[in-house]
C-alpha cells in the first residue's frame, strides 16, 4: 500500500521539482514557479479577490444550469414518450446541437450585453443539450412493462410521467445532469474569457475575466496559474457535489 | 498425445489473502486417442483442471505431464474450446478459423493459399461453408459453437480440451452436435487416427454418450469421486441412447452426484 | 423546422432591428454571399485543418499512453495522478497562459484542441484495455501467439470501438474549445470570423458563420461515424450506422 502511494506521488512531485529547478536556473523574472504560485494563491485568497470571482462565476453557472434543467428534463421526457413531439422538435434540436456553445457568445452579447445575462444564457445553452439527450434516451429506455403495469393500475397521462417515467428515466437523466454541469463550468470560463477579451474592461467579472486581465493588462503568469488551478478544483468540487446531491435525492440509483 | 495429472492440487489466493481450495489431489491419465469426459456439479473444479492442462493456470502442487514432459504454459499441442466460445467479434467466421494459422506458430510455413484451403476444408467439415463471411454476432448459438470447433480443429492440436461446449444449446441442436463431434473425432475410423479429447459437461447423458471413460468429480474441494468406464460399442448413434447399458451407466453416475446436486440446488 | 423558421421570421419583424435579429432571408443571403466568394470555406477549412492536426497529436499521445496504462497497473499508478491533476483544468482555462506562450496564431488553437481531445481518448483507451475480454486473450495464448501478437491482434481490435467513440467525444469538446481559442487568440478561422463580424456589426454574416460552426461540427462527427462503421463492421449497431 505504501509502495503504491510512493509510486503515485513520484511523478507529480518530480515534475513540480523539475519546474521549480529549471525555472530558477533558466527563467527570467516573469517565469512562473511553483513556490511563487503558492505565494500568489495565498495572497489572492486572503484579499478575497479569488473567492469573489469564483462566487460570481458559480452564481452564473447555477442560474444557467437551473434554467437548462428546468427546460430540458420535461422536454426530453415529452420527446422520449410522444412520437409527434419528437418528430417535430428533433430536427431543430439536431441542427442546433453541433453549434458549439461558445459560437453563440457574440449573439448572446448582442442581445443581452456583456454582463451576467449573456454568460447565463451561454451556460444554459451549453448545459441544455446533454441533459436533453439523456432525458430523451432515459424516457425511451423505460421498461415497457413498467408503463403497462401502471396502466393496469389505472395510472396514465401526466401522473404516469411523474410517477413512473421520470423516476425510471432518472439514472440516465442523472448522467445528463453531471455532464451538463461539467460543460456549464467550462462554458462559463470560456464566456468570461471571451467577454474579457472582446468587450474589454472589467464589465463581466468572474474567474475567466480575472485570468484574462492577468494576461492582457499585467502579465502575471503566477496568478494565471492560480486561477487555472482554482478552475480545476471547482470543477472537481462541482462533480462531487452533484454526485452527492443525486445520491441523496435518489437513493435507488448508482451515480 | 497422453496427458498425466499426478496428485494435482490447486488453491486460488485472492488479493486479500483469502484462499479457495479449488482442486484437491486429482490424478488422471488421458490415453492416446481417448475420449474422456468430466462431469460434476457447478464449482467442483472442472474448468480449473482443464485450464491447468491447457497451461492457463499453474497447479499449486503436483505435476502435469504432456507426453512425459512437464506443462509450463499454453502450447499449440493442447487446443482449448472455451465455454462461451471466445470468438473474436471483429473477425468473420473464416477469419476466426484462420486466426491460429495466420498469427500463431501452427501456420508457420503455410502459404496464404494453403491456409485458405485448410480453412475451407474445416468449415466444410463442420457444415459452415455458407456462413464463412458472417460475423459472430450474426450467428445462432449452434453456429457459433461450430465456428469454435472449426477454429480448434484448423490448427490440429494433438489434445482437444473442451469446456462445456454444448451447454448453451437447445436439446435438439445439442443431440445433433454430439453426433457430429463423434464423427469428426473419428469414431467410425481406426482408433489410431483419433485425437485425445478432454470434454467437460454437467449433462450425464451427454457424458455417457460421448465418453470412453467418465470422470465423476465432487466439490469442496474438487476431487475425483470415481472414474466410470463406458464400454458401449462404437460407432455410437441413436440406438446407443436407448441401450439398457447406457441407462444403467447414467443411473450409476447420477447416484454418485445426486446428494451433492440436491444440496447445491437447495442451499 | 418550418415552424421554427416562421417563428424566427415573425420575431425579426416584431423586433424590427436587423442588427439584433436579422430576418432568415437576410441570413440566407449572407450565407450564400459568403459561400460564393469563398470566405465561408476558407475560414472553415482553417478551423477544420487545425482540428485534424490537433486530433492527430492527441491520438499519437493518448492511444499509446492509454494502452500502456491499461496493460500495466504499475505504469498506471505512476502516470494516472498527473492525468487526474490536469484533467479538471479545461482546455479553455489554458487560453491565457497559452496566449502568452504561443502568441496569437496557429499554435494556440491547435494546442488547446489537442489538450482537450487527449483526455477523452486517453480515458477511453485505458478503460477499453481494461475491459478486454480475458477469455479472448487466453484463447490467443492457447494458439501460441506471442505477447506482441496478442496486443496487435486481440487487444487493439478489442478496444477499437471504444477508441472511436472516445475520439468522437474528443472531437465534440475540441470543437467547442477551438471556437473559444479562435475567438480570443487566432488571426483567422471560424471563431475569429464570428467575432470579427460582431465587431463590424454585420449580424447576418455573424449568424452565417455561427451556422457554419454547426455544419462543420456535424460533418466532422458524421465522418467519424462513417469511419467507425468502416473500421469496426462487427461492432453493435454498425449496420444501422452505415
Ligand atoms: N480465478 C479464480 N480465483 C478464485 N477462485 C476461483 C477462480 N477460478 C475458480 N475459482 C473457484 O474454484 C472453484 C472451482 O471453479 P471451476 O473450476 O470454475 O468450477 P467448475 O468449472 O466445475 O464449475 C470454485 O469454487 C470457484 O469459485
Ligand atoms: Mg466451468
Amino acid at each position: 500500500m505504501n509502495a503504491r502511494l510512493l509510486r503515485m506521488a513520484t511523478l507529480p512531485v518530480a515534475l513540480i521539482a523539475l519546474w521549480e529547478a529549471l525555472g530558477r536556473a533558466l527563467g527570467g523574472p516573469r517565469t512562473p514557479l511553483p513556490s511563487k504560485v503558492a505565494g500568489e494563491a495565498a495572497l489572492l485568497i486572503m484579499s478575497g479577490d479569488l473567492p469573489a470571482a469564483l462566487a460570481q462565476s458559480l452564481g452564473r453557472v447555477f442560474s444557467g444550469f437551473a434554467i437548462a434543467a428546468a427546460i430540458a428534463i420535461p422536454l426530453g421526457i415529452a420527446m422520449g414518450r410522444l412520437r409527434a413531439v419528437e418528430r417535430n422538435l428533433d430536427p431543430v434540436i439536431e441542427s442546433f446541437r453541433p453549434v458549439a456553445a461558445i459560437a453563440m457568445l457574440p449573439l448572446a452579447i448582442l442581445w443581452l450585453g456583456a454582463g451576467s445575462g449573456a454568460a447565463v444564457m451561454l451556460v444554459a445553452y451549453a448545459a441544455f443539450f446533454p441533459i436533453l439527450i439523456h432525458a430523451v434516451a432515459g424516457a425511451k429506455g423505460v421498461d415497457a412493462n413498467l408503463a403497462r403495469a401502471a396502466a393496469t393500475m389505472g395510472v396514465s397521462g401526466a401522473t404516469l410521467a411523474r410517477s413512473v417515467i421520470m423516476p425510471a428515466a432518472m439514472p440516465q437523466i442523472a448522467v445528463g445532469l453531471r455532464i451538463g454541469l461539467a460543460v456549464a463550468w467550462t462554458a462559463i470560463v470560456a464566456a468570461e474569457l471571451a467577454v474579457g477579451a472582446k468587450a474589454g474592461g472589467g464589465a463581466s467579472g468572474g474567474v475567466g475575466q480575472m485570468m484574462f486581465a492577468y494576461y492582457a493588462y499585467s502579465i502575471e503568469l503566477n496568478r494565471i496559474i492560480v486561477c487555472m488551478i482554482a478552475v480545476g478544483l471547482v470543477s472537481l468540487a462541482l462533480d462531487r457535489l452533484m454526485r452527492f446531491a443525486l445520491a441523496r435525492a435518489m437513493p435507488w440509483i448508482e451515480t | 498425445m497422453t496427458i498425466d495429472l499426478q496428485s494435482v492440487r490447486k488453491e486460488f489466493v485472492a488479493r486479500d489473502g483469502a484462499r479457495t481450495p479449488a482442486v484437491e489431489d486429482v490424478s488422471l491419465t488421458l490415453g492416446e486417442g481417448e475420449f474422456v469426459v468430466i462431469v460434476g456439479p457447478s464449482g467442483c473444479g472442472k474448468t480449473t483442471v482443464l485450464n491447468m492442462i491447457a497451461g492457463l493456470e499453474r497447479p499449486t502442487a503436483g505435476a502435469i505431464l504432456a507426453d512425459g514432459r512437464p506443462v509450463t504454459g499454453p502450447g499449440v499441442d493442447r487446443g482449448v474450446m472455451f465455454q462461451d466460445y471466445a470468438l473474436f467479434p471483429w473477425r468473420t467466421v473464416a477469419e476466426n478459423v484462420a486466426f491460429p494459422l495466420r498469427f500463431g506458430p501452427a501456420g508457420a510455413g503455410l502459404s496464404g493459399a494453403a491456409i485458405g484451403d485448410r480453412v475451407d476444408a474445416t468449415l466444410t467439415l463442420v457444415g459452415l461453408a455458407a456462413a464463412r463471411d458472417k460475423y459472430p454476432h450474426q450467428l445462432s448459438g449452434g453456429m457459433r459453437q461450430r465456428v469454435a470447433l472449426a477454429r480448434l480443429l484448423s490448427y490440429e492440436p494433438k489434445v482437444l480440451l473442451m469446456d462445456e461446449p454444448l451447454a448453451a444449446l437447445d436439446a435438439q441442436t445439442r443431440t445433433i452436435l454430439q453426433d457430429e463431434l463423434l464423427r469428426i473425432w473419428g469414431q467410425d475410423g481406426p482408433a489410431a487416427s483419433r485425437r485425445t479429447v478432454l470434454f467437460i459437461t454437467h449433462a450425464i447423458d451427454e457424458a455417457v454418450f460421448l465418453a470412453d471413460r467418465v470422470v465423476v468429480m465432487s466439490s469442496h474441494p474438487g476431487r475425483v469421486r470415481e472414474i466410470v468406464p463406458v464400454d458401449l460399442p462404437r460407432p455410437r448413434n441413436d440406438a446407443t441412447r436407448a441401450d439398457p447399458d447406457f441407462q444403467r451407466i447414467a443411473q450409476h453416475i447420477w447416484s454418485l452426484i445426486k446428494n451433492e446436486a440436491y444440496r447445491a440446488a437447495t442451499s | 423546422m418550418a415552424a421554427f423558421a416562421l417563428i424566427w421570421w415573425a420575431a425579426s419583424v416584431l423586433t424590427d432591428n436587423p442588427l439584433l435579429l436579422p430576418s432568415p432571408q437576410a441570413v440566407s443571403a449572407a450565407f450564400a454571399g459568403l459561400a460564393l466568394d469563398g470566405e465561408l470555406f476558407t475560414q472553415s477549412a482553417l478551423s477544420v485543418v487545425r482540428l485534424l492536426a490537433a486530433l492527430l497529436i492527441a491520438f499519437a499521445i493518448a492511444a499509446p499512453l492509454g494502452l500502456a496504462m491499461g496493460m500495466s497497473k504499475r505504469f498506471e499508478e505512476f502516470v494516472d495522478p498527473v492525468v487526474e491533476l490536469l484533467r479538471p483544468i479545461s482546455g479553455i482555462a489554458w487560453i491565457p497562459l497559452g496566449l502568452f506562450i504561443f502568441g496569437v496564431g496557429q499554435s494556440l488553437p491547435i494546442f488547446i484542441m489537442a489538450y482537450t481531445a487527449t483526455f477523452p481518448v486517453l480515458i477511453g483507451t485505458v478503460s477499453g484495455v481494461k475491459s478486454v475480454d480475458r477469455k479472448l486473450v487466453r484463447a490467443a495464448e492457447t494458439m501460441g501467439l506471442s505477447q506482441s501478437a496478442i496486443v496487435a491482434r486481440v487487444v487493439v481490435p478489442s478496444i477499437l470501438p471504444a477508441l472511436l467513440v472516445s475520439l468522437r467525444l474528443g472531437v465534440a469538446s475540441a470543437w467547442t474549445a477551438v471556437i473559444a481559442a479562435e475567438l480570443v487568440g487566432a488571426p483567422n478561422g471560424l471563431g475569429y470570423a464570428i467575432s470579427w463580424y460582431r465587431e463590424m456589426l454585420v449580424t447576418p454574416k455573424m449568424i452565417a458563420f455561427i451556422a457554419m460552426v454547426g455544419v462543420c461540427g456535424y460533418f466532422c462527427d458524421l465522418a467519424l461515424r462513417l469511419l467507425a462503421a468502416r473500421l469496426t463492421p462487427w461492432a453493435p449497431g454498425a449496420e444501422a450506422r452505415r
